[in-house]
C-alpha cells in the first residue's frame, strides 16, 4: 500500500528539516507502507516524467539515510512528517476527494496489465484481479445434492467443477442423523405407492404429485446404489438393510398401521452418506473449488451463464462459465435465533437466485423439528421416537395420545411440533420456567439404545448433561428444515411461473434443500431430505446429460458480467457505518424467533414485517472491521448476512400474506385449511373457489435487493402424477394421524 | 554475490514455472510478475511467510496449469465519479 503526501508551501519548511538541501525541490512523497511498516519512500522532484510516474522506486537508489530500514527515530520522523501534512491523493490532473472512491460503483474490466497510462492512483485504487474458467458443468455446494449432482454429471463426460464453501465432508448433510425412506420391503411387505401416499399427506397436498412420484418411485433403486457405494447401513440378522418405523409412515394408504421403510445407519445416517459419497465422487475428475464462496449467478437475458466466487483464500475473482449450473447449497436455518442448522446454513442459493430476479417458492413454510435439546439446539433424531422413545409433560403423561390417537409420537412433525407448543402454553410443560418438555428413552432397553442410537446418547450426554439410559431429555421444537427454495420442475430444471405456465430458466438447475421441486409441500416427513438429496442430485445429472453433450460451445458473455457482485463486495470490504454485522444479524434472528414461530398470529406477522423491514434498511449501516482480501471471514459473515435477510424478508411476509394454516405454516387467527373444496364434507353440490379465493397453491416470491420490498405471486399445485395408470393421484382429503 | 539458499531457488523455480505455464493465457504474466516484485520486500529471514506464499503459490500454479482456466482480468475502481 502506498500513501502519496503532497507537500504544500507551509509544510516544506518543516520537511527541510529532515531532508538533505539536494531534496529542498521536493513535490511529493510516497511512503510505501506495509501492514503499518515503512518499506521504502520514494518521491518525486520536478520535472515530472510524461506518465508522472516516481524517478526512485527502489531501496538500494535511495539515500543511506533512508536506506537503512525503518529504525526507530526514522520512522518516527516520517510518521510525524506524514501527520502534520495533508494527505492527499495525487492525480495526474486534479486532487481526487476521499470521498468519490467510496461509493462509486464505477468498475471497469481489462485484461490484467493492459494499462493505457500508468495512473499514479493505481497505487491506492482498488484492483480485484478476475481468474475466468470454463467448464461444461458448475455444481455449486457439495453437500449430499451437490456432491451427487457432481459425480452424476463426471460420470456423464460432463467437464465439471464444484464450487463449495466448506470442505464437502464438512456441509450439513453430514449432521443428519434419521434415515433414508425407500420402500425395500425387508420388514414388511411394503410398496412405494404407499410411501407415494404418505409424503402427499404429510405435504398437506402442497406437493407436486410429479416430483413426488419421480422421487418415492426411484427411492429402493437409490438407496441400493448408495449400498452398492459402500454405505455401512445397519443391518437385520439376515443381513438385509434394517429399517426403523419413522414419522407419517404407513402401510396401505395410511389403513395397515405403522410402516417401516427408513434405511439408516445407527443413527449417524447423514454423516455415512456424505462420507460415502465423497469416497465415491474422487473417483471422478470433478475439480473441487474448495472455500470458495459463491456470490451471484451471471445471468444474461433470462439465461444463467455461470457462477461468480471469491476465493477466501486469497482473495481473488473466479468466473466459472458454464453451460449448466447447479444450485445445491442448502437451507437457511441461520435466519432463526434458535435452530438445529450450521452457523452456515445462510441460504446462499436462494439470495443468489432472488438477486437474478428469479422467484423462490413456498418459503413461509419453515419445519420446526419437534426434538431439539432444550437451550442447546442440537438435534435428537426422529429415530428415536422410532425406536420407542415417548414424549411426556409436567404430569408424566405421553401427551401425544391425545393429538394423534393412531401415530402418537410418531404422527408428522409439524403435528408434533404444535401439540407441544400446546402444552407448554397449557403450562404443562417441564423444568424451573415450565418451557420444554422430556423425551422419554430409559424404558427401551440399554443394549437397543447402545447399537441403534449411540450418536444421540452422546449429545445428550454433551449438551444437556443427561444420561439417556436412566433421565429424559429436555427437548423444544427448533427451527429445523426448510421446505421451500427455488422452484424447480420434477427433472430439477429451475422454473418461473408467467403468463400462467411453467417456464424452464436454461442453463439453470437446483436440487437438495436449496430446490422446491415440491415433494415436501407445506410439511416434510422425517427421513424423505436425504432421499431427496440423491433423488434429485441424479435427477439435475441426468436431465443435464439428456439436453446437453460435453464439449458444448459456450454462449459468449459481457466482458463485464459480475460487476455488480463485485461493486457489492468492494462496498462491504470498506463500510463504514455504524452496526456492526453480528448486531444486525441477532436482530434478525430474536426477530424472527418472535415473529415467526410455530404458532403465527395476524398482527403478530405484521409487526414482524414491520420490524424485518426496518432491519434491512439498517443493512445500509454496516461496519467492517478487516479490510484485507485474504480470509475476511468478517466480509464472509456480512455476505452471508445478506444472503440471509433476503431469505428472511420472504418467509415472513410470504407468511403474514398466507391466511390459512396448511402443514408447517400454523395460523391460530385461520385454523383451517382453505382448499378449492371444502374437504371436510363430501364433496357432492360443492362449488370450486376460484384461483385467487384458496390456498392451495404455491407462493412465489421475488425481492428488490435495494429496497428489501417483496412481492408475491401464486403458482398452481401440480395435481396429476408422471403415469395415472401406474399410481394414481391422490386427492385431497382432511390429514389426521 | 552469496549464493542462492535452496528456499530462494525454490521461489525461483516457481517463478520460472508460472512464467512459463502462464504463456498462452493472456493476462497472468503482468499479475505473476507485479506478485512476485511485491513479495520479493519480505525479508530473507521472514520463512514462515515466505513458505506460506510458497504454499499457496503452488496451489495457484496448479490452478493456472489446469485446461479450464483461460483468462486473468481484473476489476477496477476508477478514482472519479463519472
Amino acid at each position: 500500500m502506498v500513501l502519496w503526501l503532497t507537500l504544500k508551501e507551509k509544510s516544506r519548511s518543516l520537511i527541510h528539516l529532515f531532508l538533505p538541501p539536494s531534496l529542498h525541490n521536493l513535490y511529493a512523497v510516497a511512503v510505501n507502507l506495509h501492514r503499518g511498516k515503512i518499506l521504502g519512500v520514494t518521491y518525486t522532484i520536478p520535472p515530472f516524467s510524461e506518465s508522472g510516474m516516481v524517478l526512485y522506486n527502489s531501496i538500494s537508489e535511495h539515500p543511506p539515510w533512508l536506506r537503512n530500514g525503518p529504525s526507530t527515530d526514522n520512522m518516527a520522523s516520517v510518521r510525524a512528517a506524514s501527520r502534520l501534512l495533508p494527505k492527499r491523493i495525487l492525480s495526474k490532473t486534479k486532487a481526487v476527494p476521499a470521498a468519490a472512491v467510496h461509493g462509486s460503483r464505477n468498475f471497469h474490466f481489462s485484461i490484467y496489465g493492459k494499462k493505457k497510462n500508468a495512473q499514479v492512483s493505481n497505487d491506492i485504487s482498488t484492483q480485484y484481479p478476475v481468474v475466468d474458467h470454463e467448464f461444461d458443468a458448475v455444481v455449486v455446494g457439495a453437500g449430499g445434492a451437490g456432491l451427487r449432482a457432481a459425480f452424476g454429471l463426471s460420470e456423464a463426460g460432463f467437464n465439471t467443477a464444484c464450487i463449495t464453501k466448506l470442505f464437502p465432508t464438512r456441509s450439513h448433510t453430514v449432521a443428519a442423523q434419521g434415515g433414508i425412506n425407500a420402500a425395500l420391503g425387508n420388514m414388511e411387505e411394503d410398496d412405494w405407492r404407499w410411501h407415494f401416499y404418505d409424503t402427499v399427506k404429510g405435504s398437506d397436498w402442497l406437493g407436486d404429485q410429479d416430483a413426488i412420484h419421480y422421487m418415492t418411485e426411484q427411492a429402493p433403486a437409490a438407496v441400493v446404489e448408495l449400498e452398492n457405494f459402500g454405505m455401512p447401513f445397519s443391518r437385520t440378522e439376515d443381513g438385509k438393510i434394517y429399517q426403523r418405523a419413522f414419522g407419517g409412515q404407513s402401510l396401505k394408504y395410511g389403513k395397515g398401521g405403522q410402516a417401516h421403510r427408513c434405511c439408516c445407519v445407527a443413527d449417524r445416517t447423514g454423516h455415512s452418506l456424505l462420507h460415502t459419497l465423497y469416497g465415491r465422487s474422487l473417483r471422478y475428475d470433478t475439480s473441487y473449488f474448495v472455500e470458495y464462496f459463491a456470490l451471484d449467478l451471471l445471468m444474461e437475458n433470462g439465461e444463467c451463464k455461470g457462477v461468480i466466487a471469491l476465493c477466501m483464500e486469497d482473495g481473488s475473482i473466479h468466473r466459472f462459465r458454464a453451460q449448466n449450473t447447479v444450485i445445491a447449497t442448502g437451507g437457511y436455518g441461520r435466519t432463526f435465533f434458535s435452530c438445529t442448522s450450521a452457523h452456515t446454513s445462510t441460504g446462499d442459493g436462494n439470495a443468489m437466485v432472488t438477486r437474478a430476479g428469479l422467484p423462490c417458492q413456498d418459503l413461509e413454510f419453515v419445519q420446526f423439528h419437534p426434538t431439539g435439546i432444550y437451550g442447546a439446539g442440537c438435534l435428537i433424531t426422529e429415530g428415536c421416537r422410532g425406536e420407542g422413545g415417548i414424549l411426556i409433560n409436567s404430569e408424566g403423561e405421553r401427551f401425544m395420545e391425545r393429538y394423534a390417537p393412531n401415530a402418537k409420537d410418531l404422527a408428522s412433525r409439524d403435528v408434533v411440533s404444535r401439540s407441544m407448543t400446546i402444552e407448554i402454553r397449557e403450562g404443562r410443560g417441564v423444568g424451573p420456567d415450565k418451557d420444554h418438555v422430556y423425551l422419554q428413552l430409559h424404558h427401551l432397553p440399554p443394549q437397543q439404545l447402545a447399537t441403534r442410537l449411540p450418536g444421540i446418547s452422546e449429545t445428550a450426554m454433551i449438551f444437556a448433561g443427561v444420561d439417556v439410559t436412566k433421565e429424559p431429555i429436555p427437548v423444544l421444537p427448533t427451527v429445523h428444515y426448510n421446505m421451500g427454495g427455488v422452484p424447480t420442475n420434477y427433472k430439477g430444471q429451475v422454473i418461473t411461473y408467467t403468463d400462467g405456465a411453467d417456464k424452464v430458466v436454461p442453463g439453470l438447475y437446483a436440487c437438495g434443500e436449496a430446490a422446491c421441486a415440491s415433494v415436501h409441500g407445506a410439511n416434510r416427513l422425517g427421513a424423505n431430505s436425504l432421499l431427496d438429496l440423491v433423488v434429485f442430485g441424479r435427477a439435475c445429472a441426468l436431465t443435464i446429460a439428456e439436453e446437453h453433450k460435453p464439449g458444448e460451445k459456450l454462449s459468449p458473455l459481457k466482458p463485464t458480467a459480475g460487476e455488480e457482485s463485485v461493486a457489492n463486495l468492494d462496498k462491504l470490504r470498506f463500510a463504514n457505518g455504524s452496526l456492526r454485522t453480528s448486531e444486525v444479524r441477532l436482530n434478525m434472528q430474536k426477530t424472527m424467533q418472535a415473529h415467526a414461530a410455530v404458532f403465527r398470529t395476524g398482527s403478530v406477522l405484521k409487526e414482524g414485517c414491520d420490524k424485518m423491514d426496518a432491519i434491512y434498511q439498517t443493512m445500509d449501516d454496516l461496519k467492517t472491521f478487516d479490510r484485507g482480501i485474504v480470509w475476511n471471514t468478517d466480509l464472509v459473515e456480512t455476505l452471508e448476512l445478506q444472503n440471509l435477510m433476503l431469505n428472511a424478508v420472504q418467509t415472513i411476509h410470504s407468511a403474514e400474506q398466507r391466511k390459512e394454516s396448511r402443514g408447517a405454516h400454523a395460523r391460530e387467527d385461520f385454523k383451517d385449511r382453505v382448499d378449492e373444496f371444502d374437504y371436510s364434507k363430501p364433496l357432492q353440490g360443492q362449488e370450486k373457489k376460484p384461483f385467487d379465493q384458496h390456498w392451495r397453491k404455491h407462493t412465489m416470491s421475488y425481492v428488490d435487493p435495494k429496497t428489501g420490498k417483496v412481492t408475491l405471486e401464486y403458482r398452481p399445485v401440480i395435481d396429476h402424477s408422471l403415469d395415472e395408470q401406474d399410481c394414481a393421484r391422490v386427492p385431497p382429503a382432511i390429514r389426521s394421524y | 554475490m552469496a549464493r542462492h539458499s535452496k528456499l530462494q531457488k525454490q521461489v525461483l523455480a516457481l517463478y520460472r514455472q508460472f512464467l512459463r505455464a502462464g504463456q498462452d493465457k493472456p493476462g497472468f504474466i503482468p499479475r505473476i510478475h507485479d506478485e512476485f516484485r511485491e513479495n520479493a520486500r519480505i525479508k530473507k529471514t521472514d520463512v514462515m511467510h515466505i513458505e506460506y506464499l510458497y504454499r499457496r503459490g503452488q496451489r495457484q500454479l496448479e490452478q493456472l496449469k489446469d485446461v479450464n482456466t483461460k483468462q486473468l482480468g481484473t476489476f477496477s475502481k476508477t478514482g472519479e465519479k463519472s
